[in-house]
């Protein structure tokens, strides 16, 4: 019980010491490097979901990094904090957990599918660099720590993305995602500099506590949510997304998908904890509002057009963003308003979470399945591919779970989410309800048409020899299709346990604020 | 244990459903076993038909492309597309505008 | 004035560099503006922590100093110059494949993922 308060440093020192022992581990040989990038998603995964376990149970958990004792947030004589604290609250051990599931996931898919490259000790070691910052960026309390574990996970990423250098598309994809993420990691970096410059501080409960609205920490609002919004592929910054997410192999995509869901809980974050009720206007939300709808529309259509597989589902990700910043933009506007918050408010905030681990886990699934279907045949041209059923058959029954989840067809969980958004959007508004069901719709024609020209159809002469994807490859997508599958027959139990504490925590900034000012000795 | 999913508006059952697939699964599966499996295998029985138009050498190898699905719904909105498709130039400084742009029109709003 | 000279100072690097990546079409012109860019974040940074009249912020062998300047900032701004340094090594990296890929530099014509 006792080393169990180290594990949010843990969370942190197990896959960055994976990264950087996996290029002296790498020299063994294939099967040592294997085993090792398996043992160091395993444990990683186990560390997240013992922290959900342990913040569900025990309340907000904080370390402190580099003091004397892991929780001696204030010392003697000083009123604010003055160490790099990480705080795990409900929502950043759920964001946690989902995410370490997601890597998990794309880490056994990249056993056999990254088998044509070379260089692969490389490539474990940025995979494990990208998900220690995406962890970190989840666990932390600490706005400058925040700006750089962004960066880890940006310059990982920039890596992954290019890693088939070979392929012209895939370094101009990284290029391009390259620099409006550099631009946009300035401008969060600028803000992070207002308000350390207004309040001397850089530690969230402490700024939190401190601020009151003026013109710095106005444009130091805008700067964040528009630079945040823009990593997690919001309209109209979001033109990377179908680049760089077709580009990487697969089981990276699958974890970029859930890198932008980091970038999400930073701008909830801030929009929640940070400013809170003190941000006074409701131009914030209403702007996350109408980036939700623009992404959720413009995303599913130009997805409807796309001949590529890959780059099609990207375009999805875009959409299902768009409506997680509706349900939480709609949460937002409620936050002054505590009868509206009972009514409504606080039903679209769980129905945004529990979009974001439906989400996560049904997106992971349909990439990891287009990347089976790119090592099985060849081709991800939808115009070339047809028929594939016959010769793969457990990748189509996957396929199908996460299409009907993407779509929202009853009775899988993307419907449960869905239908928690639909109804508390209509009660602010009617048209923003009426912009997510059509959404709805054109994602499942989208969706219809991927499995039809893909999977259905006469076997084609090109493909007779296709064969089932390799067992690592299986073994990866069904991990994230045993999670869909539970959170479909349970979803009471997921919302009530692991969602709603998530959203309460998202709510109660007295509660974050007080875990870090009011412990120390 | 599957307890009914409260929206303040309505409510999900998983019971319900699960007993509505039972229902259709059973439906279906009736229906599927009334076909006949009396059919020769590799005589005419089993080949293409294409209407009563000739059916070509490779005739498994054609279908419709899925560039032209959707043509009457992409049609339709036609200037919309045109509109969407020239947003999306691919050039790398046009991403960087946009989110510039993004960030003024949002700056100007909230200062206001 | 003279006091907030440094912010102007800022201000007009930031504009630069923001104007070198919006409207120049050579990759390596961009990636300068970047390199500016994030020169201007550090600038900022590091006179936030100035105090009037302050002396280098090293305790040891101080002697008798009534006021120093801030010494966090300072470390913000080294962890910044070294994120802008692997971020810039791996841009120019990226350019050079790039132009072995395509053989022009043109940010106009590096588009075959568009639509």
């Amino acid at each position: 019980m006792n080393w169990q308060v180290h594990l949010p440093a843990l969370a942190l020192a197990v896959p960055l010491l994976g990264a950087f022992l996996s290029l002296v581990v790498g020299l063994g040989g294939r099967f040592l490097r294997n085993t090792w990038m398996v043992c160091v998603s395993i444990a990683t995964t186990a560390i997240c979901v013992m922290l959900l376990q342990r913040v569900l149970a025990g309340g907000t958990m904080v370390y402190v990094m580099g003091g004397e004792s892991w929780n001696f947030t204030l010392p003697s004589g000083l009123s604010w904090p003055i160490r790099i604290i990480i705080q795990v609250d409900a929502f950043s051990a759920f964001m946690a957990a989902t995410s370490s599931i997601a890597a998990l996931a794309g880490a056994f898919f990249s056993l056999r599918f990254m088998d044509k490259f070379t260089g692969l000790e490389k490539f474990s070691a940025l995979y494990f660099l990208l998900v220690a910052g995406m962890l970190g960026m989840q666990i932390t309390g600490d706005l400058f720590n925040f700006f750089v574990f962004l960066e880890i996970a940006s310059v990982a990423s920039f890596g992954l993305i290019a890693f088939w250098r070979d392929r012209p598309e895939a370094v101009e994809a990284s290029f391009k995602y390259m620099v409006v993420s550099t631009v946009s990691a300035m401008f969060v970096l600028i803000a992070v500099g207002f308000l350390y410059g207004r309040y001397n501080a850089v530690n969230i409960a402490a700024v939190a506590r401190m601020l009151h609205m003026g013109y710095a920490e106005k444009i130091a609002l805008v700067f964040l949510v528009v630079s945040l919004a823009m990593k997690s592929g919001a309209v109209p910054m979001h033109m990377w997304t179908p680049d760089a997410y077709a580009e990487a192999p697969a089981g990276v995509t699958c974890l970029l998908v859930a890198v932008s869901q980091a970038s999400l809980y930073g701008l909830f974050r801030v929009c929640f904890t940070l400013y809170g009720v003190t941000a006074g206007s409701v131009v914030i939300p209403w702007t996350i509002i109408v980036m939700g709808v623009l992404s959720m529309f413009i995303g599913v259509t130009m997805a409807v057009i796309q001949k590529e597989m890959k780059r099609l589902m990207a375009y999805h990700s875009v959409s299902q963003i768009g409506y997680i910043l509706l349900a939480l933009g709609v949460g937002l506007l409620s936050l002054k308003d505590p009868q509206a918050m009972a009514d409504y408010g606080f039903t679209a905030m769980k129905g945004g979470i529990f979009h974001i681990l439906n989400y996560t886990m049904y997106k992971g699934l349909l990439f990891l399945s287009a990347g089976a279907v790119f090592y099985s045949a060849g081709t991800r041209d939808l115009n070339e591919l047809g028929g594939l059923a016959r010769n793969m058959p457990q990748t189509t029954f996957m396929f199908v779970i996460a299409a009907a989840a993407i779509a929202g067809l009853p009775p899988f969980n993307g419907f449960v989410s869905k239908l928690l958004i639909y109804q508390t959007t209509f009660a602010v508004y009617p048209l923003l309800a009426v912009a997510a069901l059509v959404t709805s719709v054109l994602t499942l024609a989208s969706f219809i048409k991927v499995f039809q020209t893909a999977f259905l159809g006469p076997a084609r002469k090109a493909f007779e020899k296709v064969a089932e994807a390799p067992v690592s490859m299986l073994f990866g997508m069904a991990v994230l299709t045993l999670v869909i599958v539970v959170v479909t027959l349970f979803p009471g139990w997921t919302l009530s346990h692991l969602v709603e504490p998530a959203a309460k925590a998202l709510v109660d900034q007295a509660g974050y604020i007080s875990a870090v000012m009011g412990g120390g000795l | 244990m599957w307890e009914k999913v409260y929206s303040g508006f309505g409510y999900w059952d998983v019971y319900l459903w699960l007993l509505f697939f039972a229902i259709a699964s059973a439906v279906i599966l009736f229906i599927r076993s009334k076909g006949r499996g009396d059919y020769k295998e590799g005589t005419e029985q089993d080949e293409i038909f294409y209407g009563s138009n000739i059916v070509p050498e490779d005739g498994a190898d054609m279908g419709v492309p899925a560039a032209s699905a959707y043509w009457g719904f992409v049609e339709a909105l036609k200037p919309y597309y045109n509109w969407l498709i020239e947003l999306h130039t691919g050039i790398g400084s046009d991403y960087v505008g946009y989110f510039m742009l993004t960030m003024a029109v949002v700056a100007v709003l909230v200062l206001l | 004035m003279t006091g907030n000279a440094p912010f102007l100072v800022v201000g007009v690097v930031f504009l630069l560099g923001i104007y070198a990546i919006l409207t120049e079409r050579n990759l390596i012109k961009i990636a300068i503006g970047i390199s500016l860019l994030e020169a201007s974040a550090n600038l900022l940074l590091i006179v936030l922590g100035y105090r009037t009249g302050g002396s280098v912020p090293i305790f040891t062998l101080a002697g008798d100093v009534k006021t120093m300047v801030l010494p966090t900032p300072q470390a913000l701004t080294l962890t910044a110059i070294v994120i802008g340094l692997a971020t810039s090594a791996l841009l120019l990296s990226l350019v050079m494949l790039l132009y072995r890929h395509y053989g022009t530099l043109d940010v106009r014509e590096i588009r075959r993922l568009r639509g």
